[in-house]
């Protein structure tokens, strides 16, 4: 009976970065390619089941549902050595296969018509399951498939397992350069009202924040995806290691999700790994690596997954923060690495409740070796989040005042009579980045939204 | 003294030879020893004297030694006749020879110190011989020993003085004491039908009335009436031992100053018979074996004094002992007789024995620092005394067995059932009710180490109990010496041996690691998940009224958990099992507190829900129950019970949090009516969370990871215990369930306004976030699924039933207020705590609940005495 959560991938972004997240799970729980547990991991205590489950001959299968709408990166996968890991049945991808051209409404007009068969899918493996805990979702906001696909799943899930945890990671598009994706901002935005109303919590994965670490931090001359993607399968990863690897606290989604996020609409959460390192550095270990420099160097912007920009006003502040810590840990320093935070004030946090850097001690799988004594994870939802839908609100008006772009959205169902959806989603996020901006000041309690001012 | 006896062959053999050799004897030396060895009643002294006279022809002063020998034969046993006779033709001094050997190889205590040199020492020797003569080369027991050297001392006493003490106990029970004194005939009998010459000696010259008192004073000595000395008889028929300083009458006819010196000597007397009393009643076959060793360590001490007393009386023989010099030669010996007589006396009349019999002699050798004499008969008594104790210990301590007939040993064996009629799960218990120790029976001597004595003896037993053979790797000599401190050694040694062997077989057979981990799993709640999942499981179940939860339908849901968890893998997950005690856990700290009487006992168990009243119980077999006992799971439960009662309130938090999540989908505008609620579920989510945190990872973590850290160096199996229990009291300090300030109680009462709240929020779930959510979808035109019947039923039954918006605000203002008042006074109080105790983590607690100075101004606002209506409102 173990908190089971499905994995849903949508699109080629999704695919991708899950396809990495499960190469990575099956490493660490000693799992084949083929599903198969390897000699060496048959005395695992670890908990395999909240993301695999077993078929009749007791190989591995993972709770995932791959969907896409055009065949190129489930292809990939399958004919990757990795193949005969998923189960084939909840391999959807579209007949039609065109894909959505990179147009959010075009997605998600497809998720309508499909919806049958992927909940078919879906129902099946929750079923399958004895008590299901929640949904994560892996998807990129800017695309077609990932975006729109992805909001119309997001909605019918929250709708049909309303007890049920939807969580997501969602890849935000990469700022540095100039997409090939005109529409993106209307992408963006229409995606981000479904991640504000729908999901329970939100991890962002910022691809212009991933690439600054890959080129900046790792010397990576043009990093390509699949290095990003290692990245990201880290902080997946890692971000579950505390129900993989059960110890005392946060063994289960709600229980790792529910206090980071003190009201309901703040759930977005940034991330941080420390030592980011590639295979081929050698200048890792030139210290002893404590929990206090692993704590320390994750508040530092620099490691964060997000790039928020430059707080002019310093203003922004932690509304919560979890560390997850693994490698050997000597439990009597994590007092003192928060007893020095607090004294030296590391970190700013909200005014108006109670906020403090909870530290999870994880253990990490004994089959992957690595090269540092402690590494850490941080999951934070930091008021300074809302620079990001700043910003993509920017890019919508920019293009919105121009009208541009919008026939092919006029195209399908949900803007057939007018383009209301579009600012509706801009009121929602810019509500959110008001409730974001609010939760800085400590009057936050008695603030209340003002009507947008877009149109 | 066989030994002695061998030895002496030469000198007295040779002489004889010689003898026989100048007189041209027909008959050889041994022959002669022979004759002069045959017991008393075949014995014909006319022949004895003849063989004498024989081999003496042509000696020198053959006559005078003749005469010597009649009268010798006439008192005294033939051997010592022989010997004295042949010491006067002797070269060398038989008897010089015959005691260096005896000095170098054993006893004479009193002897020694008799005598300095001369002809005295003859005498000695003499009487040794004597002694071996009449013991007839036997072994026999020294009691039986000294009742045939009395009656060789003694010739004129009838021989079945030896008889009482063989037969006396079948005869003879030692309770009835004046049948047992019929026996004593050394304890001053009068013998009715004997009289006394009695002729009138005021007028003989005093020295000679000297030698008539010197020969009485030596038959009192023995324990006989005297002619002019008798002893008071209310003193003698009192057979109370502790009126023993017997009086002496002695006759008006004898010169005042020849009394007065007697009255000197005569208290020896009366020593001598208050310690011979002892002897025999201490040869009583059930009488405490210290005692038994006591008397015969005594009664080789006798056996001195008769040496002494012999010496005195050839001296007097020989014509030159005077009251002075009689007085100058017993004052060693009155001494030592005066301190042991009041040593038995206190024994027997306290009814002392075994331990108590040795505490007493034990004390009494520190007393006697300064009389170095006594001191060093009472050393050697002690250290016999103690002989048959320290073998019931060494048996004990060396293969843990308990071989005490007389009841004496400190270590009880309760043993009333044997094992295999015992239940599959016997408990700790048994082991430890099994062995008791007596705490009056423990010797001094023996105190300090009295409780490693009984864990060394249990601790073998253990590992006998497991199936191991235990074999001590070197022979063990366990003897008292109250001089040293050897006998601690040898325990020290014994207890470390048995604890390291237990050890080996806790550790390594026995997995204890193993044990404890899975200890620490469910009852520290290390397997989250488990946790997670049989809360799951239980939630229902445990949520009713205690006295509603079935523990079968608990034990079913542990099981099936434990199964399908990742317990599973767990090899020792059977060991743990439900149980639903009887009180809560502030109950349970407050009977441990003793103050349960004052305002807990009124609080109804009826009250109670399952949840409040569960633990986990951890049952485990010998001997890793050793480690696990029962105080040790209780004081893991005690965790357990804070620990499972935080986290039912963070699920509930949880839950809610998850219930109000559907807020997210609301307009902002209605979301504010919440946002107090959710930030005071926050802010309760914070607390309850950080307490499990610090608990979890600051306390137990961290005290786990010096207790393992200990384990791994660890030596025997009282460091373990002493390691566990410092592991659980710190843990149990530091998580606040030990102290007398009630922080505990504090917690409580915050979790409980935290549940009170969880349960308000759900009840009012229906009513305004459906409502809101309804209306929101109404609002929006979105006719796909706001109408289904159960949002419409709800809906209506919210329109009827719900209250204002304002009292939602009101009641949610309220929670706020109360659980920010017990937070705030909980975190003061562990601000005062945490101040008295530095050391303390306490403080860490504080910092983190208001890690980000949140706190502060309220908590300021509390020390500075505000009132409590004040402290809630930060904004």
């Amino acid at each position: 009976m173990p908190s089971e959560i499905i994995t849903l991938q949508l699109g080629q972004c999704g695919n991708q970065i899950g396809f990495e997240f499960w190469k990575r799970l099956c490493l660490e729980h000693g799992i084949s390619p083929n599903g198969v547990l390897e000699d060496f991991a048959t005395d695992g205590v670890d908990r395999k089941d909240v993301f695999f489950y077993q078929a009749d001959d007791d190989h591995y299968i993972p709770r995932a549902v791959l969907l896409d709408l055009e065949p190129r990166v489930i292809h990939t996968i399958m004919s990757s050595p990795y193949a005969k890991l998923y189960n084939p049945e909840n391999v959807y991808l579209s007949k039609h296969g065109g894909g959505a051209g990179n147009n959010w409404a075009s997605g998600y007009s497809q998720g309508e018509k499909l919806q049958e068969e992927v909940f078919d899918i879906i129902d099946r493996e929750a079923d399958g399951s004895d008590s299901l805990e929640g949904f994560v979702l892996c998807h990129s906001i800017a695309g077609g498939t990932g975006s729109g696909m992805g909001s119309y799943i997001m909605e019918r899930l929250s709708d049909r397992f309303p007890k049920k945890l939807i969580q997501t990671y969602s890849v935000f598009p990469n700022q540095d350069e100039i997409s090939d994706v005109v529409v993106q901002p209307y992408n963006s935005l229409l995606t981000l009202r479904r991640l504000t109303s729908c999901a329970d919590c939100v991890v962002v994965l910022d691809n212009t924040a991933l690439n600054r670490i890959a080129t900046d931090r790792l010397h990576i001359q043009n990093p390509s995806f699949s290095q990003i993607n290692t990245l990201v399968s880290t902080i997946m990863s890692v971000s579950t290691t505390t129900l993989r690897y059960p110890s005392y606290m946060n063994n289960n989604l709600i229980g790792l999700t529910a206090p980071l996020i003190p009201t309901p609409q703040l759930h977005f959460l940034m991330t941080g790994y420390t030592p980011l390192t590639t295979d081929n550095d050698q200048t890792v270990n030139v210290r002893k690596t404590t929990v206090l420099d692993v704590m320390r160097r994750l508040l530092q912007p620099k490691n964060m997954m997000v790039s928020t920009g430059p707080d002019k006003t310093n203003h922004h502040c932690y509304i919560s923060i979890l560390n997850i810590i693994q490698g050997e840990v000597d439990p009597t320093q994590v007092h003192k690495s928060l007893q020095r935070i607090r004294e030296r004030k590391l970190a700013q946090f909200i005014p108006w409740g109670p906020a403090s850097i909870q530290v999870a001690l994880s253990r990490s799988s004994p089959y992957v070796q690595s090269s540092h004594r402690v590494s850490g994870l941080m999951l934070a939802n930091h008021t300074s989040i809302c620079s990001l839908f700043e910003r993509a609100l920017g890019q919508y008006d920019k293009l919105k005042k121009r009208g541009a772009f919008l026939d092919q959205f006029r195209r399908e169902d949900i803007f057939k009579d007018d383009l209301s959806e579009l600012d509706d989603s801009r009121d929602v996020v810019d509500c959110l980045v008001q409730e974001y901006e609010a939760a800085t000041q400590p009057n936050y309690l008695h603030w209340s939204a003002k009507k947008g001012q877009g149109e | 003294m066989n030994e002695g006896n061998n030895m002496a062959k030469d000198p007295t053999r040779e002489t004889l030879k010689k003898l026989i050799e100048h007189s041209n004897a027909t008959f050889s030396a041994d022959d002669v020893l022979r004759e002069f060895r045959i017991t008393k009643e075949k014995r014909n002294n006319r022949k004895l004297l003849k063989i004498l006279e024989i081999i003496s022809k042509n000696q020198p002063k053959q006559a005078d030694n003749l005469i010597e020998a009649a009268k010798l034969l006439e008192k005294k046993d033939p051997f010592y006749c022989l010997l004295n006779f042949l010491n006067h033709y002797s070269e060398t001094n038989i008897m010089q020879t015959m005691r260096k050997k005896d000095m170098s190889s054993s006893t004479p205590m009193l002897a020694k110190t008799m005598f300095e040199n001369g002809t005295p020492d003859r005498v000695s020797e003499i009487k040794e011989r004597v002694v071996q003569a009449a013991c007839g080369g036997l072994s026999r027991t020294a009691q039986n020993n000294n009742s045939i050297i009395s009656a060789g001392l003694l010739s004129t006493t009838p021989i079945p003085s030896a008889m009482p003490a063989l037969g006396g106990c079948s005869l003879f029970p030692s309770s009835t004491k004046n049948n047992s004194r019929i026996d004593a005939l050394w304890d001053f009998h009068n013998i009715e039908n004997i009289q006394f010459q009695q002729s009138n000696i005021a007028a003989i010259p005093l020295s000679s009335q000297e030698n008539l008192l010197l020969y009485d004073l030596i038959y009192c000595l023995t324990g006989m009436r005297g002619s002019y000395i008798t002893p008071e008889l209310d003193a003698v028929r009192d057979g109370n031992l502790q009126a023993f300083s017997m009086k002496f009458k002695i006759s008006e006819q004898i010169h005042s100053s020849l009394r007065d010196i007697a009255q000197e000597i005569l208290p020896l007397a009366s020593h001598y018979a208050c310690i011979q009393q002892f002897i025999q009643k201490a040869t009583f076959s059930n009488c405490s074996q210290v005692l038994q060793a006591l008397s015969e360590a005594l009664n080789n001490l006798i056996h001195d004094y008769y040496l002494l007393l012999a010496q005195l009386e050839s001296e007097l023989n020989a014509g030159n002992l005077t009251l002075h010099k009689m007085l100058f030669y017993v004052r060693p010996t009155l001494n030592t007789m005066e301190v042991l007589a009041g040593a038995v006396t206190l024994i027997v009349a306290n009814e002392l024995r075994g331990g108590q019999a040795l505490t007493l002699l034990f004390n009494k050798i520190s007393a006697l620092t300064g009389d170095e004499e006594s001191q060093k008969f009472l050393i050697q008594l002690t250290q016999r005394a103690a002989m048959p104790y320290m073998n019931i210990l060494q048996l004990w301590i060396q293969k843990g067995v308990i071989n005490d007939p007389q009841q004496e040993f400190l270590v009880e064996d309760n043993e009333v059932i044997r094992r295999e009629e015992l239940p599959e799960h016997y408990s700790a218990d048994y082991w430890e009710k099994r062995y008791t120790i007596r705490r009056e029976r423990i010797p001094c001597f023996l105190d300090k180490v009295s409780d490693i004595i009984l864990r060394t003896g249990k601790y073998l037993n253990v590992i006998r109990q497991c199936g191991k053979k235990v074999t001590p790797p070197q022979t063990m000599n366990l003897q008292f010496s109250p001089t040293n401190q050897n006998h601690i050694t040898v325990i020290q040694n014994a207890y470390r041996f048995a604890s390291k062997n237990l050890l080996e077989v806790l550790l390594k057979e026995n997995d204890l690691m193993g044990h404890l981990m899975s200890v620490k799993r469910y009852l520290l709640l290390h397997q989250g998940d488990f946790i997670t999942q049989f809360m799951d499981a239980c939630e229902d179940e445990l949520a009713k009224n205690v006295d509603k939860v079935l523990p079968m339908t608990l034990e079913n849901l542990l099981g099936l958990t434990l199964r399908l968890s990742s317990a599973k893998h767990d090899p020792y997950k059977d060991d743990v099992h439900c149980e639903l005690l009887t009180y809560d856990l502030v109950t349970q700290m407050s009977k441990i507190m003793n103050n349960e009487e004052e305002y807990w006992q009124t609080h109804d168990r009826l009250d109670l829900n399952g949840l409040e009243c569960f633990a986990f119980r951890y049952e485990v077999k010998w001997p890793v129950s050793l480690v696990l006992n029962h105080i040790a799971i209780s004081k893991y439960q005690m965790l357990f019970r804070q620990l499972f009662y935080c986290k039912h309130v963070e699920r509930q938090l949880c839950k809610i949090w998850k219930e109000n999540s559907i807020a997210k989908k609301f307009s902002p505008q209605a979301a504010e009516l919440y946002r107090s609620a959710f930030t005071l579920r926050q802010r309760m989510m914070n607390a309850v969370q950080n307490l499990e945190y610090y608990m979890m990872i600051e306390v137990i973590e961290p005290n786990w990871h010096i207790f393992i850290q200990n384990m791994s160096k660890v030596e025997n199996v009282d460091e373990v215990l002493s390691f566990h229990q410092d592991f659980l009291d710190s843990c149990l300090k530091n998580c606040m369930l030990t102290d007398a300030t009630s922080l505990n109680r504090s917690i409580f009462k915050m979790c409980n306004i935290c549940l009170k709240f969880c349960e308000f929020i759900q009840k009012s779930q229906r009513f305004f976030l459906d409502a809101e959510l309804t209306s929101m979808m109404c609002d929006s035109n979105d006719e796909e699924n706001s109408e289904s019947d159960y949002e419409f039923a709800s809906h209506k039954q919210s329109e009827s039933s719900m209250a204002p918006t304002d009292t939602f605000s009101e009641r949610v203002k309220r929670f706020d207020l109360e659980f920010t008042g017990l937070l705030i006074g909980l975190l003061k109080q562990i601000n005062d705590v945490a101040s008295d105790n530095p050391s303390d983590r306490f403080i860490n607690l504080v910092h983190r609940i208001n890690f980000n100075s949140f706190y502060n101004e309220q908590m300021d606002k509390l020390c500075a005495k505000d009132s409590m209506m004040g402290h809630h409102n930060h904004q």
